[in-house]
């Protein structure tokens, strides 16, 4: 819907690529970061008057510099603006890819995306719904599953799952206490759930421990995932997968394609954002406490322009889990195992 | 299993026998009628009895519609994996021969097309546009080929690397392991496809056996083949069968090419682990033993497998193979001067202290890295696991499934309660719920290594040789 | 000091006399020996032609010593090597019970005797020294004969059932024990010049001990009881008539037995059986009269929960245990350890016995233990251990090698098995020793081969060799709780136990 929405109408320097972006998340709750990066790269591609492959390009690093720039946590986005502009470098570079003929090159690769924007949003949204077709057979009969967040995508599975009438199982799920957009769609979810007839425990982020015994397998959703097929998401993950890993239980992670990002992190404080989460004080130190309103969290980002941020909040923060905590990454086109998921990312990227 | 066959119990050897005079059809009742009866069963034996009968099906049909075969042969092989869902490798079997199909399309349109339909389905190879087209213009060569490590057809290669950029990398990526996947993989898809022409879109399927749209896309896949083998003038089905024969061979050589690396594995004076009655483990071994001096302990896998084990021990055959009489004689390992110790399946733990390797056999291998073993199987790795010591699995490429695990214990097969207590004692039985299970799930995190006819492979990388092995559409079958 | 650890005498060292001082040897490679040495694998040379050859070792070995070796080094060297070799051939009955030296010495020199000597030793022992060599001495004692005039025939019968099983777990076997040894205390004249305190333990109580040892090793339960008899007689003040003294020992006896035995096992079981809760599915492994009492208490207690029951060969402990508790009503499974990960899936604790309790909170017990308390710790199941008090040991152990109880290896092979091992006999490869036996066998007598050859061919067959133990040591991290006497306590705390209970 906002694809065509004409926020600007001035040439390159000019476009808000920032507001673009918060605009058309904040229009389609369903929206995932990635995707709504990718829109609005190929709005400002709309917008500008570019002519050439050369000048594409760097139109597209432009922009998507002044995105990762100003929202707190790239992390998720990146993985949009960094496939779409891997994607144009490919087919740019080898139109026949295409089905073009070698002399409507350009032109015709630009018409392609600006006339199918619409498209590429239902086919994230599709994914979704792939995934949860498919993952839904995770869940065995009389299951208890351990989830967090507010993933969409889990969301999905779980009441996929819900539906199909032959399966009895339970749901452990982790919600914290804080009122992030976070928890309202976790709290959706939760209600959902429960209206199926499905038995939900809901326990904060504390109880993880405790309730593993009960469980049978976890499963969470993810902001990225990374090269190394770790994921990022959001704050308590990686606990949850070490926990998990310690008792035995199976670690699925649900994430479109989509959200797998060229990224290498070697421990939490190896990624790319700032997170104010350790926060050493001593007692008289309090000036530095008032914390700018949160910015970013997982999955969306309705807060509309907000002004720069320079950090995350503790209840937005993210986390990153390792790959051999991992038992399988469920995507719409299969389960992968890490591995696998390297593998994807070094094929479009080496 | 063991007691009470004789001769003429119809087994691999007779069902072989009779498949030479049988016709395709009466041959698959045959065989489904022994897999039920577990009259054929274990890895080898069933894929060996399967690809037979995929070579008569084959041989025997008539006309040259492509699609038509495929729904036979699919057809015959969804009966065949219904009557004994466990056995795993069936399936496999008739996968591979669906691939060998889609091949063979593959490789000759790949020939004869022109330009002029391109925009529909000409086997653009770039992965980023035509991830839905890739199911229909399937891996570009064939697994056995690997197998054989030979290198890739110039034509192919040629074909391959224009359509690609990915041969700017040379090192990493003329290797068959980093691009046919996005061909043929099961688990894989290009990070583009969200990307790709809409009128693609309704074949970017989720693979799993799930898939909504899976039937739509197949369907068209079908009408796709139709249309390429009415189109093209190819011995569609002498090339099948040439391949089937290649698989044959495959199943022959498998152990010897897996017992070729052996000296890479074992070394001097080395105490080695292996439980039950496998003939490639003990082809491994020997095979090791012409060079190298070094231990076994060997655990017996009582109560379902011991009799053959003790008895590929004492004779260096398990006793279901004995009627075989073309097969190689060979000597067991203790003939070859490696002194092997028996012991119960309980002093596993005992003993893993003193153990440098543990060399598994395995029913059937998943695409997670993960296996199915004969029971103990798991006890062991995990004993291994405990004690640092490496764990090491040999199979087959064959016995290598697509079909992801969902759920375990549909894989567990149980067996007679009657091997565990006799059933002379009666009123034990009644009382008492024996249970009898014959294999064990390993997970992949407890596997250190796998060793396949294509050499060795972490765990985690089995997914990629499943990928170059299985076509997407024909997980489910 | 005494235990079925050690409870052997050591094996002897057995390390041949020529292997250190032979510098020669490896280097010698001759192929003219290599070859007859491979065929004495499969036919037995003749006396002559193993003169002939000892006669080219000799002469090889001299050349290649008079060009490496300086000669005072060497002459003493292969005359005494030969001299054995030609004492081997002679009498090859004296191999029986010498361990090979087939491993220490892996020089051509001596291949030819040794392969004959291996030969002809199988129908004793065969060396199984890779793994629990240390723990092989003379077999095991299966009759009466040659037992000491002095054993008391309640004794005699005790060892009989000792190493028939027929009294098997390390607490029942300490009770028969005890209680045989009343009868001997009851039955003892101390002899004139003498007091009893220093004439019963020593020479009277003494051979029963070690006659019962050579039944089967002892258990650390009895040698704890042992030690306990042992310290009270020498106690015993030399002034007490003995009659007196005969009576108050019978009755500190049945005290013992009473206080740590009895008492113990009723507080134990008491106290195990509230640790079964309603729904709750307990594993255990093989049999346990303790793990037996206290699940039958729970049971007639009223608590509804189910045992899975893992047991394995040789004894199928297990099945008596899941026997006996399916008589009451209890809803039994009953699993063999290779399905064991199957089982431990279903279970929600798991309940063990012991045979003992090492001081480092490791559990002594029934080989196959470690696997069942492994994979139930995987599958975060709590592991408890039902032990009396009079069960933990001072020892130490980190695996289940060095100290260890071998069972003959022939126990691994059932009647059944064998039986059904049979028609492979024209599988044999033809170089089989035994083969060549079966067919003189047949030649001889016509007799149809039974069950008792497939022993034989195992036996006769180099290199391969059956191993049995019949304990193994579980890593105390296994472990959640050792329930005694004393209470509940966690692995770690058993030496402080057992120092409580010996200070008494």
């Amino acid at each position: 819907m906002s694809v065509h929405t004409p926020t600007a109408d001035k040439p390159l320097p000019d476009f808000d690529i920032v507001s673009t972006y918060r605009s058309i998340l904040a229009g389609d709750a369903e929206l995932t970061m990635p995707v709504a990066a990718i829109e609005a790269l190929v709005e400002a591609i709309a917008h500008s008057s570019v002519s050439t492959v050369a000048e594409t390009l760097a139109l597209l690093e432009h922009h998507t510099a002044v995105l990762k720039a100003e929202i707190a946590n790239p992390i998720s986005l990146s993985a949009g603006t960094d496939l779409f502009q891997r994607y144009l470098i490919t087919t740019l570079n080898r139109p026949a890819a295409l089905n073009l003929a070698p002399g409507d090159d350009f032109r015709a690769i630009r018409n392609h995306l600006l006339s199918n924007g619409r498209l590429f949003v239902d086919r994230a949204k599709q994914s979704r719904e792939k995934i949860a077709s498919f993952g839904k057979h995770f869940i065995r009969d009389g299951a208890t599953v351990l989830t967090n967040g507010g993933s969409r995508v889990v969301g999905a599975l779980l009441r996929r799952a819900a539906e199909s009438s032959t399966m009895r199982f339970r749901v452990v799920y982790v919600l914290s206490g804080s009122e992030s957009s976070d928890t309202i769609e976790g709290d959706q979810i939760v209600a959902d759930l429960r209206a199926h007839n499905v038995p939900v425990a809901t326990v904060p982020d504390s109880a993880v421990a405790y309730s593993l015994g009960e469980v049978d397998m976890v499963i969470v959703g993810a902001e990225g995932v990374v090269e190394n097929g770790g994921i990022i998401s959001r704050l308590g993950t990686y606990q949850m997968g070490l926990l998990a890993k310690s008792k035995g239980k199976p670690f699925y992670v649900v994430a479109e394609s989509h959200k797998f990002v060229r990224l290498y992190p070697l421990s939490q404080f190896d990624l790319p954002i700032e997170q104010k989460v350790l926060e050493f004080r001593v007692a008289d130190d309090t000036k530095g406490t008032a914390s700018k309103p949160s910015e970013d969290e997982g999955f969306f980002d309705m807060h509309g322009a907000k002004p720069k941020c320079s950090g995350v909040n503790a209840h937005d923060a993210v986390d990153f889990t390792p790959p051999d905590l991992i038992s399988g990454i469920i995507t719409e086109s299969g389960v992968l195992t890490p591995s696998a998921v390297s593998e994807e990312l070094i094929k479009i990227w080496f | 299993m063991a007691q009470g066959i004789t001769q003429l119990a119809p087994g691999l050897i007779s069902f072989l026998k009779s498949l030479k005079t049988t016709p395709a059809d009466p041959s698959v009742e045959h065989l489904i009628s022994l897999l039920k009866r577990r009259q054929i069963r274990n890895s080898r034996p069933c894929a060996i009895a399967t690809t037979a009968l995929m070579l008569r099906v084959v041989g025997e049909f008539k006309g040259r519609d492509a699609a038509k075969l495929v729904e036979r042969i699919r057809q015959v092989g969804r009966r065949l994996t219904a009557a004994q869902p466990r056995e795993v490798v069936v399936g496999n079997i008739v996968r591979r021969v669906l691939g060998l199909v889609r091949e063979v399309l593959d490789d000759n349109t790949g020939d004869s097309h022109t330009g002029s339909d391109a925009g529909h389905n000409t086997p653009t190879h770039h992965d980023s546009m035509t991830r839905p087209t890739l199911s229909s213009s399937i891996s570009t060569f064939s697994p056995l080929r690997h197998a054989a490590a030979e290198p890739m057809d110039a034509s192919m290669t040629s074909e391959m690397s224009d359509s690609s950029e990915f041969n700017r990398r040379p090192p990493l990526l003329t290797s068959h392991t980093s691009y046919a996947p996005t061909t043929s993989a099961p688990l894989v898809n290009s990070l583009f496809g969200l990307f790709s022409q809409p009128d693609d879109s309704n074949a970017s399927t989720p693979t799993g056996a799930a898939s909504p749209d899976g039937k739509s896309a197949h369907s068209l896949n079908l009408e796709r083949l139709a249309d390429l083998s009415r189109s093209t003038n190819i011995d569609l089905k002498s090339e099948v069968m040439d391949g089937i024969r290649e698989l044959q061979d495959e199943l022959e050589q498998s152990d010897e090419q897996i017992a070729g690396v052996a000296l890479e594995h074992i070394h001097s004076n080395e105490i080695i682990l292996t439980h039950t009655a496998s003939t490639t483990v003990q082809k491994f071994l020997l095979s090791a033993a012409k060079k190298r001096k070094f231990t076994v302990v060997h655990a017996e896998t009582y109560p379902h497998d011991n009799t053959a084990t003790h008895g590929i021990l004492l004779t260096g055959r398990k006793r279901e193979t004995r009627l075989d009489e073309d097969e190689d004689p060979w000597k067991p390992l203790t003939a070859a001067g490696i002194p092997v110790y028996v012991i119960p399946d309980s002093h596993v733990f005992a003993i893993m202290s003193r153990v440098n390797k543990v060399i598994l056999a395995t029913h059937t291998v998943l695409a997670n890295g993960g296996l199915v073993a004969a029971a103990g199987a798991h006890m062991i790795a995990k004993a291994a696991k405990e004690h640092r010591t490496p764990v090491v699995v040999l199979s087959g490429v064959y016995k290598l499934s697509p079909v992801y695990p969902f759920d375990i214990d549909e894989l567990i097969e149980y067996g007679d309660a009657g091997r565990v207590v006799p059933y002379e004692d009666g009123e034990f039985v009644d009382k008492v719920d024996v249970e009898h299970p014959l294999y064990d799930y390993v997970p992949a995190d407890l596997v250190d290594l796998y060793i396949t006819n294509l050499g060795g492979h972490a765990p985690s990388y089995l997914y990629r040789i499943v990928a170059d092995h299985y076509h997407t559409e024909d997980i489910t079958l | 000091m005494s235990g079925p650890v050690e409870g052997e005498a050591a094996a002897p060292p057995a390390v041949t006399p020529q292997a250190p001082n032979d510098p020669a040897a490896p280097a010698k490679t001759d192929p003219k020996e290599t070859k007859p040495a491979d065929d004495g694998a499969s036919k037995k040379p003749s006396g002559a032609e193993l003169k002939k050859l000892k006669q080219l070792e000799k002469q090889a070995k001299r050349a290649q010593a008079k060009a490496i070796v300086p000669p005072a080094t060497q002459q003493g060297g292969p005359p005494k090597e030969n001299q054995k070799q030609r004492e081997q051939k002679q009498s090859q009955k004296k191999d029986e019970s010498r361990p090979l030296p087939i491993r220490r010495r892996p020089s051509q020199s001596n291949a030819v005797p040794q392969q004959q000597a291996k030969k002809e030793s199988t129908r004793g022992q065969k060396n199984l020294g890779l793994f629990f060599g240390h723990l092989y001495s003379q077999p095991r004692q299966h009759s009466m004969v040659g037992a000491s005039k002095d054993v008391h025939p309640a004794v005699l019968a005790l060892g009989l059932q000792y190493s028939s099983y027929v009294i098997c777990g390390s607490t029942a076997r300490m009770v028969a024990m005890l209680l045989a040894f009343k009868a001997v205390i009851e039955s003892y004249q101390t002899p004139v010049g003498t007091s009893l305190a220093r004439h019963l333990t020593n020479h009277h109580l003494s051979p029963q001990i070690d006659y019962l040892r050579s039944c089967r090793p002892l258990s650390i339960s009895m040698g704890n009881a042992i030690r306990w008899l042992k310290d009270l007689i020498i106690k015993i003040d030399p002034s007490t008539p003995e009659a007196e003294a005969k009576r108050d020992l019978v009755e500190e006896i049945d005290m013992f037995i009473r206080e740590r035995v009895t008492a113990a096992q009723k507080l134990i079981r008491d106290q195990a059986a509230t640790k079964i809760l309603p729904g709750d599915v307990i594993l255990t492994y093989a049999s346990s009269s303790i793990v037996e009492q206290t699940l039958l208490q729970a049971h007639k207690a009223g608590v509804p929960f189910t045992v899975i029951v893992v047991d394995s060969k040789p004894l199928f402990e297990g099945k008596t245990l899941a026997r006996k508790l399916a008589n009451q009503g209890i809803t039994v499974r009953y699993y063999l350890i290779t399905g064991a990960s199957h089982a431990v899936k279903d279970a929600s604790k798991v309940f063990l016995g012991a045979h003992a309790m090492m001081s480092n909170g490791r559990l002594y017990s029934r080989v196959g233990t470690a696997l069942v308390s492994m994979l139930a710790r995987s599958h975060s199941l709590p592991v408890l251990v039902l032990c009396e008090s009079v069960k933990f040991t001072e020892k130490v152990a980190l695996d289940s090698i060095v100290g260890n109880e071998v069972a003959p290896a022939s126990e691994i092979l059932s009647e059944a098995e064998r039986a059904s091992l049979l028609p492979l006999e024209p599988h044999l490869p033809a170089t089989h020793p035994s083969k060549n036996k079966a067919e003189d066998k047949h030649a001889a007598d016509d007799a149809k081969s039974g069950p008792l050859d497939v022993i034989k061919w195992v036996e006769g067959s180099d290199n391969l060799h059956h191993l049995q133990v019949l304990y193994d040591v579980t890593p105390a991290e296994y472990i959640n709780m050792v329930i005694t006497e004393y209470g509940s306590l966690p692995p770690s705390s058993v030496p402080v136990v057992h120092r409580l209970s010996t200070n008494t």
